[in-house]
Order: C-alpha cells, then structure tokens, then sequence
C-alpha cells in the first residue's frame, strides 16, 4: 500500500507550508524564530550535502569551505558597495559555485575516501590563508560593515523568510531535479560508474554540475547564516563541524532521500534543545549523543531512518529514491539460467 | 555411511532460489561427477557445501558432523575443500606462498610442498613467480595444489579444465590418480562430460537446480544423458 | 646553512610522519577502508601516555610507550571487531567512511569533555633539547632518535609481512577476502588484528609527537591529514614511498616555518595540493 502524492496535494501542500513560513514571524517570538532560521539553513545545508553524497555519491568533508567562501563574498562585497546585504546575496552562491567548478579539475582524479579527504585539506588551506589575510580581517574577523543599513525591526522575520523560502526553493528544485533525466542519470552515477556510463550518462559531467551546484546552495546558505550574526570570523566559518553536522543530519534521516533530511533535522535540533537544555550538558556531550546515533543508524540502518520508516509504514512523500540496488536479482533475470549450454 | 551425505538442500540467491531439494552422497575414497549445462547450479551447490554461500537451508552432513550452517573457515578444517572456479589465487603472493596458504588450517597428512612439487614439477621452477605471470594451466596446478596442501578427505573441484589446452587436461586428470592414492574422495565439476564420466564412478547431472540424473558413470545412454542435460 | 638544517630536521619529522601515515596506509592496504578516526586514536594514546607519566612521574614517559602500544592495540582490535567489521564488506563504499568519521566525532568531543580542550604535551626532560653537533649542524638527538625508530619498524613490519605465515596471510585476505576462508582463515579475525596493528603504530606516531610539539583533543584531525597526505604522496599502498611522502612533508613544513611562523601545517598542505595536481598517482607508484 502506497500513497503517490499527486500534483495537486503537492500544490497544496506547498500553499500551506508558504503560508506558514509567511504567517510564523507574526506569532513565534524572537528566539524562537531565530532558531527556527537555523533549522532552515542548516536543512538546506545538509540537502545540498546530501545532493553530492546521496546521489552523486562523493562525500565532501570540507563543504565548510563553501559556506565560508559564501558568506565572505557577501561580507566583503556589501562592504566595498555599501548597500544592505539582502542586495548583495547572490554574489554568495556565484562566488562558491566558481571555486567549486575550478577545484573540481583536481579533486574528481579522486575517489570515494580520497575525494573526501582532499576536500577538507581544501577547506584547511583556504582556512590558513584567510587566517593569513589582513584584507579579510586575519585571525580575528570582520562585523558586516553595513550592519548601520539594516532595518532591525525588520531584521529577524527578513531572515527567518529568507532560510524558509531558500528550504523550499532547494527542496522543489531538488524533487523536480530528482525526477528529470538528470536526476536519474546522477543516481545510476551513484548506483554504479560503469553501468551508467555504458547507459550513456557522462558520470564526470553529471557529478560536476551536481558538486557546482551543491557549493552554490551551501554558499548562500552560509552567507545566510553568518549575515544573521552580522560577523564572521574563520574560526568559525572554517569549522569543520559544518560538515559534521551536514553529514549527522543526512546520514541519521536517510541519505539519497529528499525527507531524510527534515527528519535529520528534527532529530538534529530536537536533541541539541533536550540535551544542552532540561539535561543541562554541554555542547560537546551533544556532539557524542549525536556521533552515537548516527552510528548505531549506520550499523543498524545503513540507508538512514526515513527509508527504513518508510519500508515500514509504507508512506510515500516526496519519493524521488529508486528501488533499492539488488545486484543479485539483475544477473538472474528470468532466462538467464539457460543462457549458453555447454 | 557416506562421507558426504547432502538431504534436501536448497540454496537461494536473495529472493532466488538456485537450487532445490538436492540430495547428494559420496563415499570414501570415491570419486563423483556433477555435470549441467551452464548457470544449472554446479558452483552454487559446491560453494554452499563450503560454507561460502550462506543462504541454504536442508541437512548437509560431512564424516557424520553436521555442517549445514558451518562456517567456510570451519568446513575447511574438516578437511572437505574446494578448488574455486577460475582458480581464484592471491595475486600479491608468490606460487610458494599460495601453496603455503593451504597449510594455514593445519590439517596433518601427507601432503607437503615438496610433494605438491613432485605432483607438479612446473610450479617448483615457478615458485618465486606470481600467478599473474603463469599460464593457465600453471595457474589451475597451483590451486589445486594449495587445495590439497589442506590435507583432504574430500576435495570439491570447480571446473578445473576450464579454458585449458588439452594436454594440459590431460596432465592435471593424470595427477588424480595421484591425489585418489591417498583416500582422497573427489567431486569433480566439468563441462566435459566425457571426461568426467571417464574418471569417476558415479556421476549427477543438475539441470536448473534440480538433480535430473543420478546413477554409475559406466554403461550411461547417451540420449539419457542428453536429456538430463538440457531437459527437453 | 641553515637551510640545510632546515632540511635535515625536515627529513627527521618526516620519519614521524611516515609512522602517523604508515598506520592509515595498511588499514586502507588490507581492507581497503580508509579509517578517518586514526587521527583521533593517535591523540587518545597521546593522553594515555601523559596519564601513565602523572601516575609515574618517575619512570620515563618514553618507557610509557610500551604499555599505550599494548592499549591501542587491544583497542584496534575491540574497535575493528565491534564497529568496522560490520560495514566493511557492504556494497557501498561510503560506509566504512562515514561510520568511521562518526567514531572520530565521538573520540574527539569525549576528549574534549574529560580531558579539557588545554594544550598538553609529554615532557622528555633532557633528551627533547639534547642535540649533536656534526660538520656545523645542529641535529637534535630525539628527532634523529625518531627517524631511526621509524625507519626500523618499517623494516620491521616489511619483514613481517614479507616473511611470516601471519604476513601472508594478511597479504592473502587483502587479495580475496572470501577465498581466505577455505584455508581456514576467518578474514574478520585478520581485519582485528590489522587495525590493532595500525592503532598501535599510530601509538608510537601519536606519542612521539606529543613529545614534539603540544597537543589538544581537536589536533585529531591535523593528524589525520598528514597521515593521509603521506599515504597519497606515497603512492597508495607503498610502505617506503610512505617514509618518502612523510619526508617530503615535513620538509615542507619546517621550511614553511621558517618563513612564516605561524604557518603551521599551510606549506605541508599546499606541497600535498600541488603534487595531487601533477602527479595524482604519488611519488613512488608501486605495490607493496
Ligand atoms: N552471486 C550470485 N548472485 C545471484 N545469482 C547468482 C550468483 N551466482 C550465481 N547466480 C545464479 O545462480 C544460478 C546458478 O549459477 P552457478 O554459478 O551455480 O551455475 P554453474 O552451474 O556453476 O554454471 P557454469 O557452468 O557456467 O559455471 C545461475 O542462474 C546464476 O545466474
Ligand atoms: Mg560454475
């Protein structure tokens, strides 16, 4: 038993999420919509993770690079224009999907944990540089020097609008990605190299422009992020906790799904509020809680929560995941026993 | 009571089953022939008695133990091994080493390296060489030789002249005599069925995972076989 | 001059890093899982060895490598035997990877929180400032104590791997894991072993650095990439191109520092980018 969501319950629903994410700033208060803005940027991070690792199949642990790269040139530049940030936030996705096609030529002569690994040297060097360069405030960082343009009264709900329709931009364009030629291309990438290639998908084709484009959504989410602080240092824009929390977020929801991640999420923020809150532990405990599940979802549900809950209730929401690979069941197709006889 | 007593087994592939209800014995010191056509089950069957394909269900007993759901590392230790299809020997070790590989269950017996060597002279002139650089031939001798390196009671052979000129068959069945000397039982899996039938005493034929035929090697009608062997 | 210098105390860290990357290259080499926690395990025995000199502040902290040797390699083993071993045969090669990066979270914020985030380092006393004096340069004695300690245990694990019954059956389970087991071998219990032996080299790395320079719960990750630079410029696979790659980084290291000081690990860094660029196969090529 399955539920196809159809066209029109999709429309639906996307009415009253828009609803929603319009109507909230009037009734949630500040703290709350500051961390509901989080959440929101932090979901987007992780479906752009998961956009490379779930269904390109290239882990990056130095996807920090890309949202500091975002977040600098949005820093930088609403700074040499002297106009409010809001204006300046595309140069952030444009900046990081730059970096992101250049240093493709290097990386993509690497595979699985090679490809991962020389990502986070990446993000360590253009970390120690950044360090290094007084014009973008060395050690110590730079404020938003146009923070004086900025509407405070304003300030929150503009941001809280900007994750929520950055999350739901990102997650249709991803499930209309999912389901074009390309989407499936990029999965029969993920599936298997050679397959795909002898379907005729360009494996380096489809992976570049999925890396591009996965650079480009954590830049500007990262430009988000450090805007709502109005300061940036490398420190923090460097850290590789991004990756980290992408990585917890995609793998404990459910890698390759477009759903994972918002249970990743919930699962992400919930736990952070319990343990750092009523349970008073401290940051780093929250980290080991989080290690700890992922890695009992790793042993005990390879494929995530979300699939497995799934497989479970038999729901269907935004289902762009193909049936599960079974290599075994493709090389005996009916007739295959009689293939040749000797 | 045999040596080998197989009662029932079925062995699947996931949602698969390639074979079922199979019944099989051999004796001491016996020497049995499982012929089919391709993709029948023959290396599915052999694979699941060593232990390496684990979804199997039915009663497999081997000198009176049970080992239907033994591990392969255990089976091995019984003394019940399998040359593997397509010889399967380490590349990043020499032939000497591969051979020594076979010792590594400690099985006592009669068989050392200096006697695998005498079995086979080539491999002594190769033994610093690694597999990629011997024949085929070369390469089956070294994996039967690091099979009974393992001392068998039963040694399961998985398609050995496979690809091989027919000297060199012929060279590698001679050498069974050899290895029968010993006691050693053998099932051998072959292609050549006239071959097969020539060294064994009995013979099954499978035909899409089932047993079609079971019966001595001697004295078979060719049409009989045929039959058993493609159906129809 | 003292360039050359440079150099020499360049080759010297170097040999400490061959054993940071020499650990990570066999774990990679047998089961082809590249472990993102070995950095973390090397700080964990970095601690263990501080630990054991409180406790025994009268026994040297050198001697203190034997018994965190002996840890890790029990711990190697428990976390092989535990955790890896269940996804290291799954279809999908980003498993071992992320589950393995999870571990090294894990390791890393449990330091964190029982050890503090303060740099420590092991204090040898005499012997970190003892140095020799040959043809006008200045050569430390525990650096060239390290390399020497480095060059023989890659003798040492070369001969074991070569020449033993236990090395050839790690090389055979490396080759085909299944086929192993109809030796009797049970490819599982052979992965225990080769991930207690690469904790336990990385021991010796991460110990012999903590001698070095300080050390905090977060320079897992530091440790991580140059072992993992040194395995790449190595060539995959390759022991000395091993030594080769931990040679040619710390070189470049230390001749980072001594143009900009507070360069840290940059030059190491940029030397591993640029050869990934122009030569992505490593220095040296071959198979062990
Ligand atoms: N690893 C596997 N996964 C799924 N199905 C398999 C696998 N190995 C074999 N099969 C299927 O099981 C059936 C029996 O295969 P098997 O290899 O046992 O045949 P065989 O008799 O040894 O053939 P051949 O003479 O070609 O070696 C075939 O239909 C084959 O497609
Ligand atoms: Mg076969």
């Amino acid at each position: 038993m399955t539920l196809m969501p159809t066209r029109t319950i999709l429309l639906a629903c996307a009415i009253v999420l828009v609803a929603i994410i319009a109507g909230a700033p009037f009734v949630l208060n500040e703290g709350i919509l500051r961390l509901a803005t989080e959440c929101l940027l932090l979901l987007t991070m992780a479906q752009m993770w998961n956009l490379l690792a779930g269904y390109a199949g290239l882990v990056s642990l130095g996807h920090q690079v890309f949202i500091a790269f975002g977040a600098y040139a949005l820093f930088l530049t609403s700074g040499w224009l002297e106009v409010t940030p809001i204006w300046v936030l595309p140069v952030a996705p444009l900046v990081a999907a730059a970096v992101a096609a250049i240093i493709a030529f290097p990386l993509f002569r690497l595979r699985d944990a090679y490809f991962s690994i020389a990502m986070w040297v990446f993000a360590e060097i253009i970390g120690a540089f950044t360090m290094k360069s007084q014009a973008v405030g060395g050690t110590s960082g730079v404020p938003l020097a146009t923070s004086k343009l900025i509407d405070f009264d304003w300030f929150e709900p503009t941001m809280f609008w900007l994750a929520g329709g950055l999350t739901l931009v990102t997650i249709a364009a991803l499930y209309k990605m999912m389901t074009s030629s390309f989407g499936l291309g990029l999965m029969s990438v993920r599936d298997n190299d050679l397959a795909a290639m002898s379907v005729g998908v360009d494996v380096r084709h489809n992976r570049f422009i999925a890396f591009v484009l996965s650079a480009a959504g954590c830049g500007l989410a990262g430009a988000l992020s450090f805007m709502g602080n109005l300061f940036i240092a490398p420190l923090a824009a460097f850290d590789v906790n991004w990756s980290v929390y992408m990585m917890f977020i995609v793998i404990i929801g459910g890698i390759g799904t477009l759903e994972g991640p918002i249970l990743g999420v919930i699962i992400f923020f919930g736990l952070r509020e319990l343990m750092t809150g009523p349970l008073g532990l401290s940051g780093g405990w929250y980290l080991v809680g989080l290690g700890i599940i992922a890695v009992v979802v790793m042993i005990v549900a390879p494929r995530g929560i979300w699939p497995a809950l799934r497989d479970r209730l038999g729901v269907r929401l935004l289902d762009v995941h193909r049936a599960a690979p079974r290599p075994a069941a493709a090389t005996i197709l009916p007739g295959a026993s009689e293939r040749v006889t000797g | 009571m045999a040596l080998l007593d197989v009662n029932g087994l079925q062995i699947f592939y996931g949602d698969l089953q390639a074979v079922f209800d199979m019944n099989f014995t051999v004796a001491d010191g016996e020497a049995v022939a499982l012929v089919g056509a391709n993709g029948a089950g023959k290396s599915t069957f052999l694979k699941a008695l060593v232990g390496l394909n684990e979804e199997r269900r039915g009663a497999v007993h081997f000198d009176g133990i049970d080992i239907s759901q033994m591990p392969a590392e255990q089976v091995s230790r019984l003394g019940l091994i399998m040359v593997p299809e397509g010889r399967l020997l380490f590349d990043s070790l020499t032939i000497e080493e591969n051979l020594l590989m076979g010792s590594v269950n400690r099985r006592k017996g009669s068989w050392t390296l200096r006697r695998v060597f005498d079995l086979f002279p080539i491999l002594e002139e190769r033994r610093r060489m690694f597999p990629g650089q011997l024949s085929g031939g070369q390469q089956q001798m070294a994996a039967i030789g690091r099979a009974l390196m393992s001392n068998p009671r039963l040694l399961l052979c998985d398609e050995i002249s496979l690809g091989l000129a027919p000297v060199v068959v012929e060279q590698i069945y001679r050498s069974f005599a050899d290895i029968r000397r010993e006691g050693t039982a053998v099932v051998l899996v072959e292609q050549d069925v006239k071959r097969a039938l020539a060294t064994s005493e009995r013979i099954y034929c499978l035909l899409k995972g089932r047993v079609s035929l079971t019966g001595p090697a001697q004295g078979l009608q060719p049409e009989q076989l045929t039959h058993a062997y493609f159906g129809n | 001059m003292i360039w050359v210098e440079t150099l020499i105390n360049g080759a010297l860290l170097g040999g400490l890093y061959g054993l940071l990357g020499i650990g990570l290259a066999l774990v990679f080499g047998v089961m082809r899982v590249v472990n993102i926690a070995h950095g973390e395990f090397m700080v964990l025995s970095a601690f263990c060895a501080v630990l054991l000199s409180n406790l025994f502040p009268q026994v040297s902290p050198l001697l203190m490598l034997i018994p965190v040797i002996a840890l890790s390699f029990a711990v190697g083993w428990l976390y092989q035997a535990a955790i890896v071993n269940r996804v290291v045969t799954s279809p999908d090669p980003l498993s071992p990877l992320l589950l393995t990066f999870g571990v090294s979270v894990i390791l890393r914020n449990v330091m964190v929180e029982i050890f503090g985030a303060d740099v420590r380092s092991l204090q040898v006393g005499e012997l970190s400032r003892a140095s020799l004096e040959i043809a006008g340069l200045n050569i430390g004695i525990m650096p060239l104590l390290t390399l020497v300690l480095a060059a023989l245990l890659f003798m040492a694990l070369q001969l074991v791997l070569r020449h033993t019954e236990f090395g050839r059956i790690v090389r055979a389970t490396a080759d085909r894991r299944d086929i192993v087991r109809l030796s009797g071998v049970k490819p599982d219990r052979v992965y225990n072993y080769v991930m207690g032996l690469s904790l336990a080299l990385g021991a010796i790395g991460g110990v012999l650095l903590a001698v070095r320079s300080g050390f905090t719960p977060f320079s897992g990750a530091e440790r991580l990439l140059i072992a993992f630079e040194v395995v790449v410029l190595g060539g995959l696979g390759s022991f000395w191109g091993a030594l080769l790659g931990g040679i040619a980084l710390g070189m470049a290291q230390l001749i980072g520092l001594k143009i900009d000081p507070n360069a840290g690990l940059l030059y190491a860094h940029l030397l591993f980018f640029i050869m990934l660029l122009i030569r992505p196969s490593g220095l040296v090529s071959s198979r062990v």
